[in-house]
């Protein structure tokens, strides 16, 4: 079952929540909205389930091709997983899962029989058939959300919606369980879209990442693509640790500090304010000068823990701040302390002309 | 925002039904409490304002208001120390039968104000337990003033109590704890920490303690008996005037409606600011 | 006593020691003296007085007008807490504030007004004498005072519950293909019946005591229009008070049993709360 919207623009009073957006689900793929808070995925999602109307025009919401934006939420057969799970608590977890079957029109309700055989297919799918007469209170988060989804397929809707499904989870907990959603999806085919703010997320979960910001789409595509090859500077930013430098551009040669780099990025022949992004991990550093391009730093602080080696650095012309990822091996390589002097190359870079309106994120301390 | 075509949010009723249920609601409200309210104002002025404020004129109502205002003034001040006191050791401290003394506490409430009096009288009465030790002395509690502080003391025993046993327990203990760990007596942690944040509940309390105190009829009706100028407390001159002077019983019910509506004004004041103060210390 | 010290903080003793004095001397021991008073009367004295017909018209009488005005106000205080916390209409915060007027204004001024509105020239009592209805004086009457003053129990209980539902529960319901009535009843309703149930009682209990906004409308006629609260000041005028304190007795043994009720009802209520 596909999912398509069309042209939706949704304000609240002077905020506009989202400006005119499009977007196509496939049938049977497992869909992330990304971006940060405000920016209008949930209310998508939202307006997709029938639960917020978009503002009226030309405005549309099709289901499998079937126009579905005049309908109610009880008649679209959307199922809906809400963040804080939104169970009944005065119904045990069976009966919660009921529920949906129980409300049909008598002509289309099943028998009490196909009924508790649906709930208890359903219980075992999400693994909790032995807490069956326990009601909501009784459970732990992660249960709770798996009673709500559980609930939100058993009246075999045509897409499943859910709202920051493991936002109320901890981190543990959270994990496990959009393994399990990945799973789930494997088994059972069904369109879904999840809404998310957490990058990690949506990239491990999704087959199609949809990045939003400020009411729009800003980028779609495997996870693998928006993370290698952003869009802007927005999903740079947005999709990982990211370390920036201000600089000019001039035909493909960008200046930073005392440093010229050849970038692949051409923004025109005329000297321009350009800021180049690069992801922590995808440095070189070298102990002396490899070329040209070799950046001197200072080392600032060493963090060893973990997997991965993560250093502060300040760079020797600017004096602005950075941060590098080594693996264990790399770093055993260098072995400098605190205050040593170190060269760095940046290996894979993306320039984007310097936005006056958004905020410098400033590592310097 | 309504549209035509279902665009209404799943939470919301179609607009017939929301018109509906706000004029049935709006319908039984007034008659059961607007028209009452209006009538006590209309039967006072029913003969013109000079016969509304010769009511007044006369000793003995005087009297009533001014024993209406000392037995408020003694059970008011009582019931606020008891209530700050209950409070204080239900939310602060662990004990066993907490929910019981809550339970004890809240009884007044569910004892029939008839009944509240009728206790004290078969307490200190002449036929009472205490009635015979009470007259060899000379002490008279029962049909004078004394019963009717204790009445109304009963009758408003749980309302300052009630405001602030929920009120306590949900801040918890961890600012006293902070006071004290600074070096605070006490008596400095419950003035600079506890009240300021009980304020607002102490302050409603106090209200709804007085309205009732001022306004009680069963249970004062039951020790008072009925002195003119001398047990009658403002309720219970309204109900002799009934059958003599009716403009003139409306017209001193006029001033316990105003007492009244008084405080459902500070009732309602009270509940904003302390609604807004929550919400600074939120958006803080 | 030996209290274990579970609180860093001064003055457990003296604060509890203060509240169980004051507690036993205002409330406790005047109480426990009116069970001594009935134990002056035999058993056989004490059945006879409470199952005096009189005694058995009145508990009648008071309990089914009581009973009556509860049930409506179960109702339209459900509709009234609906309206206020679901709905906006001009002059929206004065409705809300007037709700607690039978809680502010005092019984006696109650009492006349509505006997003034209800008599056979009053507001409301001539258009109902005009369709042959008489209000005041009759049980119609006690029914109506009692419903003024249980009116805010129901609203005020339900209505802090009202605004806490969660928004989400009603909308999981629609997306699960539920109506707005089957929402209503198997969703909303089932949520608020603690509550509701809660307020009901309170109501209930402070009807069944009742006595100043009613001994004005009710007419006061033995077997008729004399509630049991009237019957006990009537003895005791009488200076009859071994029978006014056995009915008194009777209606204390089921005031506790309301209170007993309505502490279960909050604690099953809680029972369902989710630990956020």
């Amino acid at each position: 079952m596909s999912v398509e919207v069309r042209n939706i623009t949704k304000t609240f009073g002077a905020f506009t929540a989202l400006n005119n957006v499009s977007l196509n689900v496939e049938s049977g793929e497992l869909i992330a909205l990304l971006g940060p808070s405000g920016s209008g995925k949930t209310t998508l999602l939202r307006i997709i389930a029938g639960l917020e109307f978009a503002d009226p025009g030309t405005a549309q919401v099709l289901f499998h091709g079937e126009d579905v934006t005049n309908l109610p939420a009880s008649q679209r057969r959307a199922g809906f997983a809400f963040q804080h799970y939104a169970l009944f608590r005065h119904l045990t977890v069976f009966e919660n899962i009921a529920f949906g079957l129980r409300v049909r029109p008598r002509a289309t309700r099943p028998s009490e029989e196909s009924i508790r055989q649906r709930v208890t297919e359903l219980l075992k799918l999400i693994q909790l058939d032995p807490l069956a007469n326990r009601f909501p209170s009784q459970l732990s988060g992660g249960q709770r959300q798996r009673v709500a989804l559980a609930r939100a397929l058993a009246v075999e809707p045509k897409v499943l919606l859910l709202d920051e499904p493991f936002g109320a989870l901890d981190a543990k907990v959270r994990k496990q369980l959009r393994r399990w959603l990945r799973k789930l999806h494997d088994d059972i085919h069904i369109t879904s879209i999840f809404v998310t703010h957490d990058q990690e997320e949506a990239l491990e979960v999704a087959d199609r990442v949809v990045v939003m910001n400020e009411g729009g789409i800003v980028q779609i595509g495997p996870p693998h693509e928006v993370y290698d090859r952003p869009a802007n500077a927005f999903v740079f930013n947005f999709l990982g640790n990211v370390n920036l430098f201000q600089g000019r551009m001039d035909d493909g040669l960008m200046k930073i500090g005392d440093t010229e780099l050849h970038v692949a990025e051409n923004l025109g022949t005329s000297v321009s304010d350009a800021t180049v992004y690069f992801r922590p991990h995808d440095v070189k550093v070298s102990t002396e000068p490899v070329g040209q391009e070799s950046i001197a730093a200072l080392i600032r602080h060493i963090n060893l823990a973990g997997p991965v080696v993560r250093i502060d650095l300040e760079r020797a012309d600017t004096g602005s701040r950075f941060e590098v990822e080594l693996n264990r091996e790399q770093w055993q390589g260098i072995d400098r302390r605190v205050g040593d002097r170190v060269f760095v190359d940046l290996q894979r870079v993306r320039v984007f002309p310097t936005d006056p309106k958004a905020p410098v994120e400033d590592f310097s301390i | 925002m309504e549209r035509p075509g279902g665009h209404r949010r799943p939470t919301a009723e179609p607009p017939w039904v929301r018109r509906l249920l706000i004029g049935v609601a709006l319908v039984f409200l007034a008659i059961f409490l607007w028209v009452p309210l209006a009538a006590v104002f209309a039967q006072a002025f029913a003969k013109g304002a000079k016969a509304y404020f010769d009511s007044f004129n006369d000793p003995v109502t005087f009297a009533a208001v001014k024993l209406t205002l000392i037995a408020a003034g003694i059970a008011v001040p009582l019931n606020l120390v008891f209530g700050v006191a209950a409070a204080w050791a239900i939310s602060k401290f662990n004990f066993p039968g907490k929910s019981l003394l809550i339970t004890l506490i809240d009884l007044p409430f569910s004892v029939s104000p008839v009944i509240a009096g009728l206790i004290y009288v078969l307490l200190f009465g002449a036929q009472g337990l205490l009635g015979p030790w009470l007259i060899d002395h000379d002490i008279r509690i029962i049909f004078a003033v004394p019963g009717i502080v204790l009445a109304t003391t009963f009758v408003t025993f749980p309302f300052v109590a009630r405001e602030l046993i929920p009120l306590m327990q949900a801040q918890g203990r961890s600012e006293e704890e902070a006071a004290l760990s600074l070096g605070a007596s006490g008596w400095q942690t419950f003035w600079r920490v506890t009240v300021p944040n009980i304020k607002w509940g102490l302050l409603y309390g106090i209200i709804l303690c007085n309205a009732r105190a001022m306004g009680e009829f069963g249970a004062v009706s039951v020790v008072s008996g009925h002195i003119r100028g001398e047990t009658n407390t403002i309720p219970l001159h309204i109900e002799i005037l009934y059958s003599e002077n009716v403009v003139a019983a409306f017209a001193v019910a006029t001033l316990l409606t105003l007492l009244a509506l008084v405080t459902l004004c500070l009732k309602t004041w009270v509940e904003w600011r302390a609604a807004a103060e929550s919400q600074t210390a939120e958006a803080e | 006593m030996a209290q274990r010290k579970t609180s860093p903080l001064p003055g457990f003793r003296l604060t509890l020691g203060y509240t169980l004095l004051y507690l036993s001397l205002i409330v406790l021991l005047p109480l426990a003296a009116t069970f001594l008073k009935t134990a002056t009367l035999t058993w056989d004295q004490f059945w006879t007085t409470v199952t005096a017909p009189r005694v058995l018209a009145s508990y009648r009488l008071t309990f089914g007008t009581s009973l009556l005005a509860a049930m409506v106000n179960l109702v339209f205080g459900l509709l009234v807490a609906w309206v206020l916390v679901r709905y906006n209409f001009f002059g929206k915060k004065i409705v809300d504030a007037l709700v607690d007027l039978p809680f502010a204004l005092p019984t006696a001024v109650a009492g006349i007004a509505l006997t003034a509105i209800y008599a056979p020239n009053g507001w409301l009592g001539k258009p109902l004498a005009a369709l042959g209805i008489k209000a005041a004086f009759t049980p119609l009457g006690i029914f109506i005072a009692l419903t003024f003053i249980g009116l805010p129990f129901v609203v005020r209980t339900v209505q802090p519950v009202l605004e806490d539902l969660d928004a989400e529960v009603e909308e999981a319901a629609a997306s699960l293909g539920a109506t707005r009535f089957q929402t209503f009843r198997y969703v909303i309703i089932p949520m608020l019946l603690p509550s509701l149930l809660t307020g009901f009682s309170l109501s209930f209990a402070r009807a069944l005591g009742e006595y100043g906004s009613v001994v004005f409308i009710a007419g006061n006629q033995p077997m008729k229009t004399e509630i049991t609260a009237l019957l006990i000041i009537t003895k005791l005028d009488q200076y009859n008070y071994a029978e006014a304190t056995a009915i008194a007795v009777v209606m204390l043994v089921f005031s506790f049993v309301m209170l007993l009720t309505v502490n279960l009802l909050q604690w099953w209520g809680s029972r369902f709360q989710q630990p956020h």
